[in-house]
């Protein structure tokens, strides 16, 4: 599909990227010198994504489908800022919120509250935010009465519904989320829903990473397919869902 | 130096994540045991004791110049700021794979997973710093106005902490055994800096090795604006701040470079 860089509303451009792991032969250095000194290799090259190009412009939201190790995570950590190319480029623009794990960064000794704080902070939340909404995050959560335990002591139900109230606290312009709309109860994830419809009504950019067809056909107008480190899709969802399911 | 300015800029940035990973340090710590904090004060403590009866007692080693003080005071006044750096050190060797999940997951400053260990560490150092100061004061140990030099001196051991730091934590990152190695590296380093033994021990042509190791610059320094009550030799602290500033700027660099790697290898 054609892309047209520079669109002033673009928010994520991929520009031929390619992105390489290098995997260390050795694990340790007590391996690594001998190795470097007999001239043997001390690194496996693997191809994540393979020239990879889009454009996402505000507003829209995408999914992205594909198999297990296509490289779908790693587009979402490229766009996240947690890794970088290998070569081509990424241009972001605007301040993510990735909900790439929940719970990110919570310590079990410490108390919901507290953890509140903590992955709020992680999250890029200021003080002063955290603060403000601090009561409509513990309402959200509905886990108000154990919000002073330590969270060790959280059925991962409850540690989950604590890190989501969290998380939908943030302000992106961007949010990305992956996979993690698969846990919870009905009701709860009826709730996720429908806070994720709010962001999108009001213009965040949505990247929305799922193995359901159902749920990224509800919800994007969007979709790009990619399999195998290539990109093999990019359109309106029902094409490109069409094309995952020719695929198989 | 430009990629200094920026990364402070981020911290700055960041700082409530700075704040809150350094709370989170103190107070786990703090909920997990029953004795909690006091095993802060108890480490350093119990070590002082019986070290003092080891090279005290059973083997005489002379304080010299500070002849008119307790050994124990003599030990503790460099075994505190030693244990930091030590500790330190090896808090923030393990600091990356430690926050594995986090790296992986999102994007933050990673000298600040580095910073918070450092800063968590000097925390239990000022308290640890109380039992010295009861110490001296049960004592009677005479202070002036120099003693206002510990200041800068423990600035440069930050410095200098901060830069092996940053290297230790972006190699062990990649090579997990580093950590084994740079454990014992910490153990042989405090023989071979004046903390058990007065630095004018030393034979004449074996100075230079202290003049170029910045604790053993950093650790006598101590000694002598505490308990001496003198001003530190300021051409030896020149050194440190210099090999410390060099260690700052190589290892900072050597974690830059490597950052984009970070989610990859873990």
């Amino acid at each position: 599909m054609p892309t047209i860089s520079n669109m002033p509303d673009s928010v994520i451009e991929f520009t031929n990227l390619i992105k390489k792991f290098a995997f260390q032969s050795q694990k340790t250095f007590k391996e690594f010198l001998p190795a470097l000194i007999k001239g043997e290799e001390t690194s496996k090259g693997f191809i994540a994504l393979d020239e990879v190009s889009f454009n996402i412009t505000k507003g829209e939201t995408v999914g992205i489908i594909g198999p297990n190790g296509s490289g779908k995570s790693t587009i979402l950590k490229l766009i996240a800022g947690v890794m970088s190319a290998t070569t081509g480029k990424v241009k972001v623009h605007g301040s993510i919120s990735p909900l790439i794990e929940l719970g990110a960064g919570m310590h079990p000794e410490l108390t919901g509250r507290e953890n509140i704080y903590l992955n709020g902070a992680i999250l890029g939340l200021k003080r002063r935010q955290i603060d403000a909404q601090l009561q409509s995050i513990i309402d959200f959560s509905e886990i108000a009465q154990f919000i002073d335990q330590p969270v060790k002591h959280y059925s991962s139900g409850m540690y989950m519904r604590l890190a989501f109230a969290i998380a939908v606290h943030v302000d992106p312009e961007i949010l990305i989320v992956d996979e993690i709309l698969a846990v919870g109860d009905e009701t709860f994830q009826a709730k996720c829903f429908k806070r994720m419809e709010e962001f999108k009504q009001k213009g965040v950019t949505i990247i929305f990473v799922s193995h359901s067809l159902a749920q990224v056909q509800n919800f994007c107008s969007r979709a790009i397919y990619i399999n195998k480190s290539k990109l093999i899709a990019d359109g309106t969802t029902l094409e490109v869902c069409n094309a995952y399911l020719n695929n198989q | 130096m430009l990629a200094i300015i920026k990364e402070t800029r981020d911290i700055i940035k960041w700082r409530e994540l700075l704040i809150q990973m350094v709370s989170r340090e103190v107070k786990a710590r703090y909920k997990q045991s029953i004795l909690g904090y006091f095993w802060i004060i108890l480490n350093p403590l119990a070590q002082m004791l019986v070290m003092s009866f080891a090279f005290s007692v059973i083997m005489r080693i002379p304080t010299n110049a500070t002849d008119n003080i307790p050994y124990s005071i003599f030990l503790f006044v460099a075994l505190l700021p030693w244990t930091l750096f030590a500790n330190s050190l090896n808090s923030a060797c393990g600091s990356l794979v430690g926050s594995a999940s986090l790296i992986t997951k999102v994007f933050f400053p990673r000298t600040i997973l580095v910073l918070s260990t450092i800063m968590a560490k000097i925390i239990d150092f000022a308290l640890a710093l109380s039992v010295l100061v009861v110490y001296m004061i049960a004592y009677q140990i005479p202070i002036n106005l120099n003693i206002l030099w510990a200041i800068p001196i423990f600035f440069i051991q930050q410095i200098f902490t901060l830069g092996l730091s940053l290297f230790f934590a972006a190699s062990n990152l990649l090579y997990r055994d580093i950590q084994y190695l740079l454990s014992l590296l910490l153990i042989l380093w405090l023989y071979l800096t004046p903390v058990i033994y007065p630095a004018d021990m030393v034979p004449e042509r074996y100075r230079i090795i202290f003049q170029l190791n910045p604790m053993a610059v950093i650790v006598n320094a101590y000694r002598q604006v505490i308990l001496a009550g003198n001003m530190p030799n300021l051409l030896s602290i020149s050194i440190a701040l210099g090999v410390s500033l060099l260690c700052l700027l190589l290892g900072f660099t050597c974690f830059k470079s490597r950052e984009k790697i970070y989610a990859d290898n873990i």
